[in-house]
């Protein structure tokens, strides 16, 4: 049931849930989704689980290996852990990454809340406390000043929420920091330029860097099996190629066009680096990039060293070493393949860690110059060195703005021009460009699946654009019409896998969601057979 | 009474630049932070639907369009007409304007007593009666600025007072210190709107004092002038304590955060390379402590060289 909290509510209750999840006092979707009887049911922990479990927020539990305290020495020990790790945010040595903007973000907010109405899961949850984005926020923002500023416990005093630092605010902290899309679409309404995102990532940090505490999915068998092994899917170099090289044939076979893929290539012009998940999940997006460099007679290459054939960068998620360590990585295989650039391929995160975000590490020869796969593909789809036939697209289609590359990068446009000109029924959504709502997977949560942690993007993190989903293909609902979703990166693609499986949107209404590539290939007059199978996806 | 009058606010002015100029060089002394930039940037060129620079292909071999006029444009807009409110947040905006307006120009009449008064010791009388141009125009001005700003700032602070205590998510996250600041601003455009109306319509004892502060003569003011000019200093004071410095640091959070899309220039390499090779003590296993950012950042031991 959902109630009215205080900031102070954070430390109190010990085991307790501050607030349960009911799908009936969520916003409605559109029919024929708005049955919420006839969805299948939020996963509810069980006895046992809750026994086990650190599960003191919201019924949900994205982090099963969260340590809980055996005895009162091991709490002190993570409430001093803690602080340490606050002040080490507020210091230049060890936060100089990041020290001005958390400085600007908590001491110059003006406590106006007009952020909240931004916010894609606030909404979403018909506006819950907990996840309004200045809950969190303004928490931090206390505990900061009471256990780091000189006179801290005085203010706390005087602020009217004093809040006590022990275990239940850790470790609901820890909760609530992954209950934040890092869409940023609240920094963006932000008169005062206060950026909630940032905050939460800040507080993500902290867990990682100082506690060690992090998604598994993100560090354990994300960035760490990145740098170790290759990339978070666990595929080893040879696996990765060998995956390709099977698909090479079999897409050989089933298009009819010779499919190769160039690895290794040193002097290439561009390094093309996919997500190595679309390898698995979606590999009709390398594909479609091996058909459309070789047929425009691009000099290309995949890279098939450790880390180089997987682009995602889980680092800009919860941790600066982590994002610093793989996107330097990235740029010294680039630099010993000698290529003249480096291609992200249809992903935000990469996009945003790669091209802006690691930039100021990226010092010396490391500077290599790197492309988006937007006007890369822009490029060539307007080179006239490819015969397109946009009729062949002829199907309702909608584009997702993923947040990292629209309203954290700024690549609005050449996407469109490249679906305006090849889908006769290109149509947006609203809102969309820089002010589209997150597809929910974001903040590394496509990627997390923890415990009960599906059922949460798919009823609350993932609501507002299933929603925008539905009402773009208003007119045509029934499953008749095949539409298609276009997603240009991984990670949104996989939120809406998630959730077109949730609400039966493939049955019911007939949508799939796919990258740009492929309705590029689609469209390719040479493409003797339609590209997009509408029944594997 | 007279000369602790001009001591006060001679303490006041010097007291809030000092510590203003202490908070902002803080500020601005903080190292070079990684890129965390947000669409829209207002400079861009196509900044109307959000684009960047990013758009172009290769746009490293193309020179970039900044504009630096457009955003501070946006900003100052954005300080007097808090445009983002008003799209965002109609209701807050309906008693954050007044409030602020009455700020705005209760700093712009004390500038205008200033220099009106400078012009006073030059010879020319500050009048409605005045031969001067000059004398007519600072006395009017004077009294439009004072008058507005008494009387908007007023209607702000009720109306903020009123606005935090009756809607519930604003109240759940208002501070004693935010209430005490709404009645304290209130008392002070009060102060001036009552000494105005009953005591000093023309504002000539403003003027006088004003004058004695320049010339360090002190005047004798009305008790209900002293008042207002006694609370004014005060806040002049109490001002840093509070989160005041918004109005500027608005300015660095857009132009050095939100739009700061500089790709590196020689100057902050040298500052990134000296960044990058301070040691650091974060103690999650995953970070070898003692060892500088560039070397855990390439996985290179310290004799090796760094990225
Ligand atoms: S973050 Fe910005 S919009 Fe939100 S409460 Fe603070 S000042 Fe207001
Ligand atoms: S970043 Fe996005 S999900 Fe997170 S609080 Fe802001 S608007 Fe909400």
């Amino acid at each position: 049931m959902k109630k009215s909290l205080k900031l102070t509510d954070i430390a109190r209750g010990e085991d307790t849930q501050l607030t349960e999840i009911n799908p009936d006092e969520l916003i409605p979707l559109p029919p024929p989704y708005d049955k919420v009887e006839e969805l299948p049911g939020f996963k509810r922990l069980t006895e046992e689980q809750r026994e086990r479990l650190v599960c003191n927020l919201d019924g949900v539990v994205s982090y099963a290996a969260l340590p809980k305290p055996g005895n009162k020495q091991e709490e002190k020990k993570y409430v001093e852990q803690f602080v340490s790790g606050l002040k080490k945010l507020l210091s230049k040595e060890n936060n100089w990454t990041f020290l001005q903007p958390l400085l600007l973000s908590i001491d110059y907010c003006a406590r106006c809340q007009t952020c909240n109405d931004a916010c894609p899961i606030y909404l979403a949850s018909d506006l819950n406390d907990l996840y309004r984005p200045t809950y969190r926020s303004e928490i931090f923002r206390l505990l900061v000043n009471k256990y780091v500023r000189p006179g801290g416990k005085l203010r706390a005093k005087l602020s009217g929420s004093d809040i006590e630092l022990n275990w239940t605010t850790i470790s609901r902290l820890y909760e609530l920091s992954y209950r934040c899309n890092l869409c940023r679409r609240c920094a963006q309404s932000c008169p005062m330029g206060v950026d909630n995102a940032l905050i939460t990532r800040e507080l993500r940090k902290l867990f990682s860097q100082e506690l060690g505490w992090a998604p598994k999915e993100l560090h354990e068998k994300g960035t760490v099996l990145q740098l170790e092994v290759g990339s978070p899917t666990g595929m080893r170099p040879n696996v990765a190629i060998d995956n390709l090289h099977f698909l090479d044939e079999e897409f050989t076979e089933t298009t009819g066009i010779e499919v190769s893929t160039t690895w290794d290539k040193e002097g290439a012009d561009i390094l093309l680096i996919h997500s190595a998940g679309d390898i698995i999940a979606f590999p009709e997006s390398p594909i479609s990039f091996s058909i459309l460099c070789n047929a425009a007679g691009i000099s290309w290459t995949l890279s098939s060293e450790v880390g180089g054939y997987d682009g995602v960068n889980y680092g800009l998620f919860y941790d600066d070493i982590q994002l610093a360590r793989v996107a330097i990585r990235h740029a010294q295989i680039a630099k010993k393949l000698g290529v003249k650039k480096i291609v992200m391929g249809e992903c935000g995160h990469q996009h945003k860690a790669f091209m802006t975000v690691a930039d100021r590490l990226l010092t010396g020869d490391l500077d290599i110059p790197r492309e988006s796969v937007m006007t890369f593909l822009e490029n060539l789809v307007f080179s006239g060195k490819i015969e397109f036939d946009p009729s062949k697209n002829d199907f309702p289609v909608t584009l997702h703005d993923p947040c990292n590359i629209v309203r954290n990068l700024g690549i609005v446009e050449p996407q469109r021009r490249i679906l305006n000109y090849l889908c006769p029924q290109f149509r947006e959504m609203t809102p969309h460009g820089v002010d589209n709502y997150c597809c929910g997977g974001g903040g590394g949560f496509s990627v997390m699946s923890d415990v009960n942690f599906t059922d949460w993007k798919v009823h609350v993190a993932g609501r507002m654009k299933f929603k925008q989903v539905i009402e773009a293909f208003d007119g045509q609902p029934g499953p008749e019409v095949k539409k298609y979703i276009c997603a240009p990166c991984l990670n949104c693609k996989m939120q809406f896998r998630d959730l077109l499986d949730y609400y039966g949107a493939r049955e019911k209404s007939g949508i799939i969601c796919g990258g740009l590539a492929e309705l590029i290939v689609n469209a390719m007059v040479d493409m003797k057979k339609p590209f997009i199978g509408w029944e594997e996806r | 009474m007279s000369f602790f009058l001009i001591a006060l606010t001679y303490f006041a002015y010097v007291f809030i630049v000092v510590m203003y100029a202490v908070k902002v060089v803080k500020i601005v002394r903080m190292p070079v932070h990684l890129r965390w930039e947000l669409y829209p940037v207002i400079h861009e060129p196509k900044s109307d639907y959000g684009s960047s620079y990013y758009e172009d292909f290769e746009q490293w071999k193309k020179n970039r369009r900044k504009t630096l006029r457009k955003g501070i444009f946006f900003l100052l807009r954005e300080n007097f007409c808090f445009s983002e409110y008003f799209k965002r947040n109609r209701g807050y905006w309906l008693v954050l304007f007044p409030w602020h307006i009455g700020f705005i120009l209760i700093v712009i009449f004390h500038i205008v007593c200033f220099f009106g008064a400078l012009v006073m010791v030059a010879g020319v009388s500050v009048s409605a009666e005045s031969t001067f141009i000059l004398g007519r125009t600072f006395y009017y001005l004077i009294l439009l600025t004072g008058v507005i700003s008494f009387v908007t700032g007023s209607i702000g602070s009720i109306g903020l007072l009123i606005k935090r205590l009756s809607d519930k998510d604003l109240r759940a996250f208002t501070t004693p210190q935010n209430y005490f600041n709404y009645l304290f601003t209130l008392v002070i455009f009060l102060s001036g709107l009552y000494a105005w109306y009953f005591v000093d319509p023309t504002f000539s004892e403003y003027r006088g004092f004003w004058k004695g502060l320049i010339t360090l003569s002190p005047v004798p003011v009305d008790y209900a002038a002293a008042a207002h000019i006694i609370l004014f200093a005060l806040f002049l004071i109490y001002l840093p304590f509070t989160r005041s410095l918004h109005y500027i640091t608005k300015f660095f959070a857009y132009l050095w955060i939100r739009w700061n899309d500089a790709p590196k220039d020689k100057k902050m390499v040298e500052e990134l390379n000296g960044l990058l090779d301070q040691p650091v003590s974060w103690s999650a296993p995953h970070i070898p402590s003692g060892r500088t950012w560039a070397e855990i950042a390439s996985e290179k031991t310290s004799d090796e060289e760094k990225p």
